[in-house]
């Protein structure tokens, strides 16, 4: 009896001694821990497909990337029945660092999911997955990241062409870009890098892209295939990034690459006004977001720039709506609200796909058009693409859109075609940034007129450090003209 | 083997009589107390050379029991000191037995054991269950209210069933838990409240309700270190140990008791709605002070007398009613010399004050234990009980809260339409609060099962090797349905819930006692184990047929289903050492290790330790002089480190989500990895005294302490270059520091006449040592069953107590004008609300709370009473903020806003009512909403009466008593609400459901 009591008593002793480890080990069952998920291929799969969901955020493309373009540059302006001040920092300039643009957050928590991924696909090539598999993922990741960067560094950084023209009399406060990140360091304090080291990094980035996709390459399964990477969303990208940095016979080889790949087709004067507001992007799309009911934000370029049944904060300004001949196909595509007759209009854009109320609505982010006119902008600038010129290309555009052919080219119709085709698709104030034009705008209800006309250069065209940021990393320094 | 063993035994007793030759034969006698002559039923009488030879007295005291002529008895009973008897050939023995004197023979439960009360080293006070006091409280958390000094047990919901907020010596944490440990009979219990929509707008807290009061022996609390660290990663909060009752040997006897009660809300300054008559003309300033004609038809602030045409009434009576109470037990207690027994069946329901609020408790237990062998002894502790809890929807919720919406109602708004049918009033949001308490469902049914089996094993007499295994369930069954018929719109809408929780725990120890001369030492090593596992499975179900009101008439379209699932588990070892010397002088240390999954892989294991020590002074020679009214004077001292393990698992795993993006499913980092995450730190020192004087008529303590949370879990801002936002990190610090005294005397001890009276007092200041940065942080009311959570304007500030109102200040009314008035800035006065600063204007946390009592007994007849105080709060109440904070003409106000500014001169009044909601002096938080929450509260006046023996002998039963009881009859306040009581942050968001006031009844039969 007491032999087996003792027994009993060691037993159990030994059992609560043994296991030790594994009875500690509680896992979360419902989310995938990130060691799990980045220990396999599907894991890496889902992480990229995931990434892609940032481009969809209010921060980025979901909303502001478009709006602090438009609003800032003139080509939008609001009235005194959208009392709202939604966007009227934007309008106004006079972001603080306290409120300050999203996109650093969003930037760096997508550029550090890629980083993930990125830093995990060394020998995740077992069974079916092939090398191409891992080097399809890889680009895509590589994209989204030098996309980020971009986006982030022209955003909170002086514009790369201002900055090398004057590198010698530039503070170093002014000639700083943000941190490239490229492997993620729980514990890290990145300083900004210099914005001169920040775009080639942009590019080799997307040169590694480039090179790793398989140029048949279209994620599977989406619904939208032009909301995913391919060969030619990175050649178009890097078009864009060579314009931005005056690299002109790049951004024109990158936007014949694109051109020439034939997969895109010019909208026309018979669909133009049809192609905005489709499920899935038309024939000029290289790359878009997808926006449904799932992802959508009310404060989303949808319910921002159309009147009817949505807030309709963002006008589009008379000088804009105005600039618009009266043959030009463009023009049609502005509406005025339904109920007022206060002579107000608004883009159709986003006039919303047709999925009920709320609606929603893609956002074009690199198009043919913009191709042909990178690559005009281009050889006026110097670069030579056999077969083309920059009268050519720009005919190839706006004989698509109701006009005439010019006869000559110069800078200012490239400008002003430039700001018709792609406004309220979020370039006009990164291109009057990059060209060093000062903003002239009418006055309008809500704006300050202090700030009506923003002089370039000026600090404030580029946007505040997020103080939490100056907060948490010693190593980083605000922008020159804003408090510390 | 029973019976083998037996024979064995009788063999032996066979042989051994025959060796020693003596004479073997019976022994009978009584066994009496010696105090009163009373006999004592039970007594075990034992023969001192053979141990197998048992007797036990009778009811009647009586006894037989074979022995040897030259023997020796033992005769021991529980509460009596054993004695010794040599036979001496005596065939006829009576026996007196002495009462155990009070100071010697009181032992308290302790952590893993029990300990005399002189030997205790650390901070811990116990109470037996008389001390509890016969009050129908529905838990036995109620019960303590007021009675353990720096034990604060703060209600924030008078509703049936609902939650406490318990703080022992402060709030030592901010993100991580701060409720203490409960352990049931040596188990660490599930005291997390799993109900779902039942118990509105209380949230958190410890529930313990499914628990019968009546069932329980003693209570103690360990409050430092000494006491608590060998809990270790639990015990930052304190451990409350709970001891059910076990039975007792002697003939079954049987008690019964019935109590029936009514209750209504406690109000005890008559806050209430204006009536229809004072609102007309509250309105009526209200428009002329905005320059408009109130019999105006065709202005915009029309007030015509009319209005009451078809008469008003009080909404405050039409949405409460009298609550009702009543209680049925039975139980049942007895054993023999190898068995005993307690076993207790009870049926508790409380009807609330107001409608569809309503808890009821069904509950059985039963506590065996059983003699295997001499050295082999096993037990169980059973409770099995259903608990059902409804409610109508209340917490933060406004429109639906009748508690919100009696205050915001207009008078003659009538409840019922022509037609019989529910208005749909829009001045408050076009909901009637009667329609949905009467049609609308929110009912949680809870299931506990809590079963406790141990094996204690002593080879030796001087070791106990013990293991207590032990399961225990929670399911709870929700129901949520919205009825057509009390929503406007006519929509229905279902949420269906089924949660359970599941812990086993596994608790081994060794227990080593050993005297040698003046040295008395006790050694204890244990092993314990514990896994926890919660899952829940929900749906939603819109629109279901309000015919057949259940998930299957929801379209598939729009059903949603929840699932949740969590699991976490501790490993621990621990000892104690314990070594005193001639009881004079004591020596203890603790030691515990945890391993936790809660934490991350590099800092799974901690280590919490202690050590005390303690001086019974009064023994020492030099205080011989004093004996004779100096009966104790102990000094104690300890120093401890434990920990704070109360957060929800997984938070050390970096977690991926799932994110869906263009018709596909893709996953994103929505945590980070956190492999360093770990306890937070209690580090506490304490030094108490306690003194008694002429024999312990009147004894006391005094305990100062001091308790230190470090690597406090916040969540820390860290740069998003690292991809996340903020991280959950140990950092921060936090300390209470305070002062304990508590005083009990014995005023008159007569043979009939007993007065006794108790007082005890408790300060506490809390200070916030590091934020890791941030200089404040908001805090959320964590009260929100049923709504979102909101931030209140209750900050955390480093460098300041815990919590601080962070309100703008408001500077009263201009006497010329009647215009509020705001301290701006700039130090000068403003009419204008916006331009008020903020300041910190004072705590939600009591300088100091306690409590005093007194009883006093007569024969049969006792009287006592119990009060409780909280002086030196601040609280805000919401009731007036919100209805008194418009004149936009919409809703009724409290009776507070007739007090408002007439004419110049006038002072010590509210700013002057102006119709258009332009008066912006009303609206927002600030200072003028800021009260002082002190209050001195009547808990518990009880008269009972006994029947003397000879009567209830008389009627062949043990014993008869009648009580009568008033709970919460009167509390004094100045507070602008019905009650001052609003939880730890001394806010409330909507209407709280305040505290009831009860008067009960109950008679209680033994036989």
């Amino acid at each position: 009896m007491k032999r087996v009591i003792t027994y009993i008593f060691i037993g159990l002793a030994a059992l609560s001694l043994s296991g030790c480890k594994d009875f500690l080990e509680k896992g979360p069952k419902l989310s995938q821990s990130s060691e799990l998920t980045l220990s396999t291929y599907s894991g890496l799969d889902k992480v990229t497909q995931g990434v892609y969901a940032y481009f969809g955020s209010l921060g980025w493309y979901g909303g502001e990337r478009v709006l602090e373009s438009e609003m800032r540059s003139g080509n939008g302006m609001k009235n005194a029945d959208h009392t709202s001040n939604r966007y009227n920092t934007e309008m106004n300039w006079n972001y603080l660092p306290e409120s300050t643009s999203s996109m650093w957050a969003l930037g760096y928590e997508a550029i550090a999911a890629c980083n993930n991924v990125i830093d995990n696909l060394e020998g995740k090539d077992v069974g079916d997955v092939t090398v191409q598999d891992l080097n399809n993922l890889k680009a895509e990741c590589l994209f989204i990241r030098a996309f980020c960067h971009f986006d982030m560094v022209t955003l909170f950084a002086l514009p790369y062409t201002y900055v090398k023209a004057n590198e010698k009399t530039l503070n170093e406060k002014q000639k700083l870009g943000i941190p490239y990140v490229i492997h993620t360091d729980p514990a890290g304090t990145p300083a900004r890098d210099p914005v001169l080291e920040v775009y080639p990094k942009v590019v080799e980035d997307l040169l590694a892209a480039e090179e790793a996709i398989d140029p048949s390459y279209a994620r599977s399964g989406v619904a939208d295939k032009k909301a995913v990477v391919t060969l030619e969303a990175i050649q178009a990208l890097l078009s864009r990034v060579y314009l931005y940095m005056g690299e002109w016979q790049k951004a024109a080889d990158y936007a014949t690459k694109v051109i020439d790949s034939g997969k895109f087709e010019l909208y026309t004067v018979e669909n133009y006004e049809k192609v905005w507001n489709q499920n899935t992007g038309g024939s000029e799309v290289i790359f878009e977001n997808y926006i449904d009911l799932g992802n959508y934000s009310n404060e989303n370029p949808m319910y921002m720039c159309y009147p009817d049944g949505a807030y309709g904060d963002c006008i589009c300004s008379a000088e804009l709506y105005n600039s618009y001949a009266d043959g030009d196909i463009r023009k049609k595509l502005y509406c005025q609200d339904k109920n007022e007759t206060d002579g107000l209009w608004w883009t159709l854009k986003y006039k919303g796909k047709g999925l009920g109320n709320p609606d929603a609505n893609n956002t074009v982010i690199l198009r043919l058009s913009e191709m042909y006119l990178n690559r005009a902008e281009a050889i006026v600038n110097g670069a030579s693409i056999p077969g083309t010129t920059a009268v050519k290309d720009l005919n190839e555009v706006i004989t698509n859109r109701g006009l005439a052919g010019l006869n000559s080219v110069g800078m200012d119709a490239i400008k002003s075609e430039r700001r018709k085709e792609l406004a309220w698709e979020g370039h006009y104030f990164f291109d009057k940034a990059r060209w060093g034009e000062s903003v002239v705008r009418d006055l309008c209800y809500g704006m300050d007129p202090r700030y009506q006309n923003i002089n370039f250069p000026d600090y404030r065209w580029a946007l505040p450090i997020p103080k939490r940021e100056l907060e948490v990393n010693a190593n980083l320094k605000q922008n020159d003209g804003y408090k510390e | 083997m029973k019976k083998i063993k037996l024979f064995f035994t009788a063999l032996v007793l066979v042989l051994s009589a025959g060796v020693l030759s003596a004479q073997s034969f019976t022994v009978t006698g009584n066994v009496s107390d010696a105090s009163n002559g009373e006999p004592i039923p039970g007594a075990t009488i034992q023969v001192k050379e053979n141990a197998s030879a048992y007797a036990l007295s009778s009811v009647s005291g009586n006894y037989r029991i074979n022995a040897t002529s030259d023997g020796v008895l033992i005769v021991s009973c529980l509460g009596y000191e054993a004695l010794e008897v040599s036979i001496g050939g005596r065939s006829l023995i009576n026996i007196q037995l002495k009462p155990e004197s009070q100071k010697l023979g009181d032992v308290i439960v302790v952590a893993y054991g029990t300990v005399r009360r002189e030997a205790a080293t650390g901070s811990v006070t116990s109470m037996k269950a008389d001390q509890l006091v016969e009050s129908p409280a529905t838990s036995i958390d109620k019960m303590l209210s007021g009675k353990i000094a720096g034990v604060q047990m703060s209600s924030y919901s008078g509703q049936p069933g609902s939650t406490t907020t318990i703080r022992v010596r402060g709030t030592s944490s901010i993100n991580a838990g701060n409720e203490p440990l409960w352990v049931v009979d040596g188990i660490p219990i599930i005291a997390d409240d799993n109900r779902s929509y039942s118990n509105y707008g209380v949230g958190g807290g410890t529930n313990t309700a499914f628990l019968n009061p009546n069932d329980i022996e003693s209570i103690t609390v360990l409050k430092d270190a000494a006491a608590a660290s060998v809990y270790g990663s639990r015990a930052a909060n304190g451990v409350i140990l709970v001891t059910t009752k076990s039975g007792k040997a002697g003939q079954a006897k049987f008690t019964a008791q019935a109590k029936f009660g009514a209750q209504q809300l406690a109000n005890d300054n008559h806050f209430r709605p204006l009536t229809g008559e004072e609102l007309i003309n509250y309105w009526r300033d209200s428009a002329r002070n905005a320059g408009a004609n109130p019999d105006d038809p065709t202005s915009a602030y029309y007030v015509p007398y009319s209005l009451l045409q078809n008469g008003s009434h009080n909404w405050y009576q039409d949405l409460t009613k009298i609550g009702t109470l009543q209680e049925y037990e039975i139980n049942a207690t007895g054993g023999n010399d190898r068995g005993s027994y307690y076993s207790s069946l009870s049926y508790h329901k409380n009807d609330g004050v107001y409608n569809a609020n309503s808890y009821s408790r069904f509950s059985a237990r039963v506590n065996a234990d059983y003699k295997l062998t001499k050295k082999l002894t096993s037990g169980a502790r059973v409770n099995v009980s259903y608990n059902e809890s409804s409610s109508t929807i209340m917490g933060n919720s406004y429109y639906l809260n009748p508690a919100q919406a009696m205050f915001a109602l207009l008078p003659w708004t009538p409840i019922k339409d022509a037609d019989g049918n529910f208005t749909f009033p829009t001045e408050n949001g076009g909901e009637n609060p009667l329609a949905h308490a009467l049609y609308d469902e929110n009912t949680d049914k809870e299931y506990r099962f809590n079963g406790t089996m141990f094996l204690e094993w002593k080879p030796i007499p001087k070791l106990t090797l013990k293991t207590t295994n032990s399961a225990e369930m929670s399911v709870v069954d929700s129901r949520s349905y919205s009825n057509p018929l009390a929503d406007q719109t006519g929509e229905s809408g279902l949420d269906t819930y089924t949660s359970k929780e599941r812990r086993l725990t596994t608790s081994n120890t060794a227990n080593y006692l050993d005297q040698f001369g003046n040295h008395n030492v006790r050694l204890l090593i244990g092993q314990e184990a514990m896994v926890d596992t919660y899952d829940y499975v929900g749906g939603d179900s819109p629109h279901v047929d309000p015919a057949i009101p259940y998930p299957t008439t929801s379209t598939q379209a729009e059903d949603q289903v929840g699932y949740g699932f969590s699991e976490y588990s501790l490993l621990s070892f621990f000892g104690v050492a314990d070594y005193n010397f001639d009881n004079k002088y004591f020596l203890s240390a603790s030691v515990r290790a945890d391993g936790s999954s809660l934490f991350g892989a590099s800092n799974r294991w901690g280590v919490f330790w202690s050590v005390s020590g303690s001086w019974n002074i009064e023994k020492e020679k030099f205080m011989a002089a004093t004996s004779s009214w100096l009966s104790q004077l102990k000094l104690r001292a300890s120093y401890g480190v434990n920990g704070n393990n109360n957060i929800s698992p997984y938070r050390a795993y970096g977690v991926y989500s799932t994110v869906q993006y263009n018709n596909v499913n893709g996953m994103l980092p929505s945590r980070p990895d956190n492999p360093k995450l770990s306890w937070e730190k209690n580090k506490t020192w304490n030094v108490g005294l306690d003194f008694g004087f002429l024999d312990d008529r009147i004894s006391g303590s005094i305990d100062f302490y001091n308790r230190l949370t470090t690597d406090m879990l916040l969540s820390k801002s860290v740069p998003y270059t690292t991809g996340f936002g903020s991280n959950f990190m140990n950092v921060g610090s936090l300390r209470n520091r305070g002062v304990e005294f508590s005083l009990d005397a014995t005023i008159l001890r007569k043979s009939d006449w007993i007065w006794t009276a108790g007082f005890n007092i408790a300060w506490n200041r809390s200070k916030v040592l590091d934020l890791a940065g941030s200089g404040y942080l908001t805090t959320v009311d964590s009260r929100t069953r049923g709504s979102a959570e909101r931030s209140t304007p209750v900050r955390i500030v480093e460098g300041m107590s815990l919590y601080n109102f962070y309100l703008r200040e408001y500077a009263g009314v201009n006497p010329s004008n009647g215009e509020g008035l705001f301290v701006a800035e700039d130090g000068t006065l403003t009419s204008d609300r916006t331009k008020g600063r903020y300041i910190y204007a004072g705590s939600p946390e009591p300088l100091c709370t306690g409590g005093f009592n007194t009883q006093v007994a007569w024969k049969g007849l006792s009287l006592s009473a119990y009060f409780e105080y909280v002086y030196g709060n601040k609280v805000l109440s919401n009731n007036w903020y919100f209805s008194d904070g418009e004149d936009t003409l919409v809703g009724n106000s409290t009776a507070n806003s007739l007090n408002y500014w007439k004419k110049p001169g006038d002072t010590g009044v509210t700013p002057k009512p102006i119709a258009g909601g332009s008066n912006v002096w009303y609206t927002g938080y600030s200072t003028r909403f800021l009260e002082d929450g002190s209050y001195l509260r009547i808990r518990d006046i009880t008269l009972a009466y006994a029947l003397p023996e000879k009567v209830v002998k008389s009627i062949k039963l043990s014993g008869l008593k009648f009580y009568i009881s008033a709970l919460n009859p009167y509390t004094f306040h100045h507070v602008n609400a019905l009650d001052p009581e609003l939880g730890p942050l001394g806010y409330s968001y909507g209407g709280n459901h305040s505290m009831v006031k009860s008067l009960i009844g109950g008679v209680e039969i033994s036989f």
